[in-house]
């Protein structure tokens, strides 16, 4: 069994960076044990050719708090969860704000496990004059201390081996120079010790670098402001998305040629017939549909973690905060709901920061509002089919999506909090981490692990989908269509004397059987069944199909889009790209698939509406019932049909 | 400060750049919560806090740690103000 570590330390420490550069990619998110909880923890080299788990827990200001992510963090350490104790602790300090963080640390190694502490961000430390004694650390503290930098990985070597001699059952327990305090963080006896220890370990020099408070209060004060605060967070998220949408482009028709090259070789060295077939339209081409939008993801995660790793978004959720108490929701509600924007499966987790009961409800029932990245794709699927070739139209379209949702949430937070949720909210306290240029290390590390999720998502449910909706489409198999005959027989009567115009005939008659094939299948005979609850807001059998199947995750719409409207048309498919390929798809009656109505008004149903049955069990385990999410779906499906009819018909009559 | 006693005031009427001590007793009228959490953070009985940002927000600067503070806690938090040097 490999040593287990659990690693603890204050919010801001630089903890994420360090588990993200000791873990690498060998990380995943598992549910401890026999519980709910979810938890992150990675695979970590140490030692010589050793390995340890690291556990990476919530960052906390103190062990003793009356928190969720307090009471996580005893629970993993006193074994109540998870299938044992950790075996050791790894406790990361933030070197240029000791005297806190010494605090926590004698709060933790109290608790007696074997523990290594890394005092991280040592490099900007030094430069604001500090020195520090790690020998002196080391005897203070009585365990192993060692001065790191996870951006820049100094130290680090020094750490593993560190990591690997505390995993093993002989590791000594801490025995501190001066008796750790028995009071609380941030007592007088936690301060006066911390400030004992500081004095011993560390000096600064007689040359302090420059006093930079007053730019950081003028930064302060322009982003917390309730105007300028406010403008400049719709500047950066705007700016945010259009760089997303237009740096994505590139990579985009990357992927899309490629997956055509793989179209074309498949038909070129296989048979016609069935299992082409499959591999063309079903598997390549589905696959292709949801894959085309990884750019999309890894760029917004990429983005928001810069963001994050610059010190600006704590200030925005200041500014952001009185918009939101308007809607009778909490400042902590903010980062729930800003990473909602990501996927709201892990937002209605992080809600549990949110101290009320009733602000964490409004908060978890308003976050599948947010525009998630599964609502990407077929954001920018619709908007490019609405605006073709107006890409500031398509644009401005794509960030009012974005909008939308956001205020359908704060609208129905405000409404829930005047009715159902009634009660006071929690006023925000909040710390502001130092600005600083954000590592591109870290954020390219956030952004590949989402990449990976999303990749390893499309390989497995979505490939599933694929073939199955393939399968659906193709069966069962239906006798030629009367009229496709007749044209073949003429075909046959013109080809010695025209052979171009009977090529034409036989092409026509193709279609016209694929056509019938379609509307006689599964999917076909589903699709013509609830064709009417969905026509009024422009849906034929085939977006019918596509939005139902979309219900177990959004993206799969444009898989499902693709591999229905587009089956059988192989050529169309090497030819030319996903998008155009769904562009001139058609309907039954021949009319396009995608009229501008139906494009909008599709748009505005997937905004609004519950197109995510994962979040709906997510939300059900959080809430202890199948009351919430169930009013849920049906309050914001009710929503999204009303505003997608209401667009349809505006539209229609423009 | 007529008395030559210093004055205990709410931390929200602290003018900006003022520094001030965190008195005992100062954050008994909030939440257990709350003082908890606040003392944790670094805002504890006897720590110095200096003003980054008046009204809501209010920011304030405590050694190295900065903490932004709706209104509400900031007119609950009572402090000593420290003379100019």
């Amino acid at each position: 069994m490999i040593p287990r570590i659990a690693l603890l330390g204050n919010p801001n420490t630089g903890k994420s960076t360090l588990y993200n550069r000791l873990c690498g990619l060998r990380t995943k998110t598992a549910n401890f044990p026999g519980s709910t909880v979810e938890h992150q923890s990675g695979r970590c080299a140490v030692g010589d050719r050793g390995e340890v788990e690291l556990i990476d827990l919530p960052g906390v200001y103190s062990l003793m708090l009356e928190i969720p992510e307090s009471r996580l963090c005893r629970d993993c350490l006193e074994g109540r969860i998870g299938d044992r104790r950790p075996d050791a602790a790894l406790l990361v300090l933030d070197a240029t704000n000791l005297p806190r963080n010494l605090q926590f640390a004698a709060s933790a190694l109290a608790r007696g496990l074997p523990t290594v502490v890394a005092i991280n961000m040592i490099d900007v430390a030094r430069g604001r004059g500090l020195a520090l004694d790690e020998a002196a650390a080391t005897t203070q503290l009585g365990v192993p201390v060692i001065a790191i930098s996870a951006r820049t990985g100094e130290g680090l070597d020094r750490l593993r081996q560190a990591l690997a001699a505390a995993g093993t059952p002989t590791a000594p327990r801490p025995s501190p120079r001066t008796p750790y305090p028995h009071s609380q963080v941030g007592s007088p006896e936690s301060m006066r010790w911390s400030a004992t220890v500081f004095d011993a370990i560390a000096r600064h020099s007689a040359d302090p670098a420059p006093d930079d408070s007053s730019l950081h209060d003028r930064l302060d004060h322009a982003f917390t402001h309730p105007v300028a605060g406010l403008l400049t967070f719709a500047a950066v998220m705007t700016l945010l998305f259009a760089a997303i949408y237009w740096l994505a482009q590139f990579p985009m028709d990357a992927v899309d040629s490629t997956f055509g090259w793989v179209s074309v070789n498949i038909v070129d060295v296989m048979p016609a017939g069935t299992l082409r077939d499959l591999f063309v339209n079903g598997i390549v081409g589905g696959v292709a549909a949801t894959v085309v939008f990884l750019p999309q993801i890894v760029l917004l995660f990429f983005l928001l973690a810069l963001l994050e790793d610059s010190g600006y978004l704590a200030r925005a959720a200041f500014a952001v905060d009185r918009v939101m108490r308007r809607a009778g929701l909490p400042g902590q509600a903010f980062m729930p709901l800003l990473s909602a924007h990501a996927c709201a499966l892990p937002a209605i987790l992080s809600a549990r920061v949110i101290p009320n009961p009733r602000d964490r409800l409004a908060t978890i029932l308003i976050a599948p509002f947010m525009s998630c990245s599964a609502r990407v794709p077929v954001y920018v699927l619709l908007t490019s089919l609405l605006f073709a070739g107006e890409p500031l139209l398509a644009g401005i379209a794509f960030t009012s999506c974005y909008v939308l949702g956001a205020l359908a949430g704060l609208v129905t937070a405000k409404v829930l909090r005047a009715s159902l949720l009634r009660g006071p909210s929690s006023p925000m306290v909040l710390e502001l981490p130092a600005y600083r240029w954000p590592s591109l290390r870290t954020a390219v590390g956030v952004a590949i692990e989402r990449g990976v999720m999303f990749l390893r998502n499309a390989g497995s449910v979505i490939l599933a989908i694929a073939i199955v909706m393939w399968w659906l489409s193709a069966y069962p198999k239906a006798s030629p269509d009367p009229a496709s005959v007749a044209l073949h027989d003429r075909a046959v009567q013109l080809a010695p004397s025209d052979p171009a115009a009977a090529a034409d005939l036989e092409a026509d008659a193709t279609r016209l059987d694929e056509r019938h094939q379609q509307s006689e299948s599964f999917a076909g005979r589903v699709g013509r069944t609830l064709e009417p609850i969905f026509a009024p807001i422009g849906l034929d059998r085939q977006l019918t199909v596509a939005v139902l199947t979309s219900f177990l995750a959004r993206e799969v719409f444009t898989t499902t889009v693709f591999v229905l409207a587009g089956a059988g048309s192989e050529g169309d498919a090497a030819d030319s790209g996903t998008l155009a390929r769904v562009r001139t798809a058609t309907r039954d009656d021949g009319t396009p698939l995608f009229t501008k109505p139906t494009a909008a008004s599709l748009l505005v149903f997937f905004v609004l509406a519950m197109q995510c049955l994962p979040t709906l069990v997510v939300v059900a385990r959080e809430t202890g019932s199948w009351r919430w999410p169930l009013a849920q779906l049906l309050y914001m499906t009710l929503l999204a049909y009303g505003g997608a009819l209401l667009v349809y018909r505006l539209f229609e009559t423009a | 400060m007529a008395d030559g006693r210093p004055t205990r005031i709410p931390l929200s009427q602290l003018a900006r750049g003022q520094r001030a001590q965190v008195e005992c007793s100062a954050l008994d009228s909030l939440p257990s919560e709350h003082r908890c959490l606040l003392a944790a953070m670094g805002l504890g009985e006897t720590c110095e806090v200096r003003v980054c940002r008046t009204g809501s927000p209010c920011i304030v600067q405590i050694d190295q740690t900065r903490l932004g503070l709706a209104r509400s806690v900031a007119d609950k938090i009572m402090v000593t103000p420290i003379a100019a040097k």
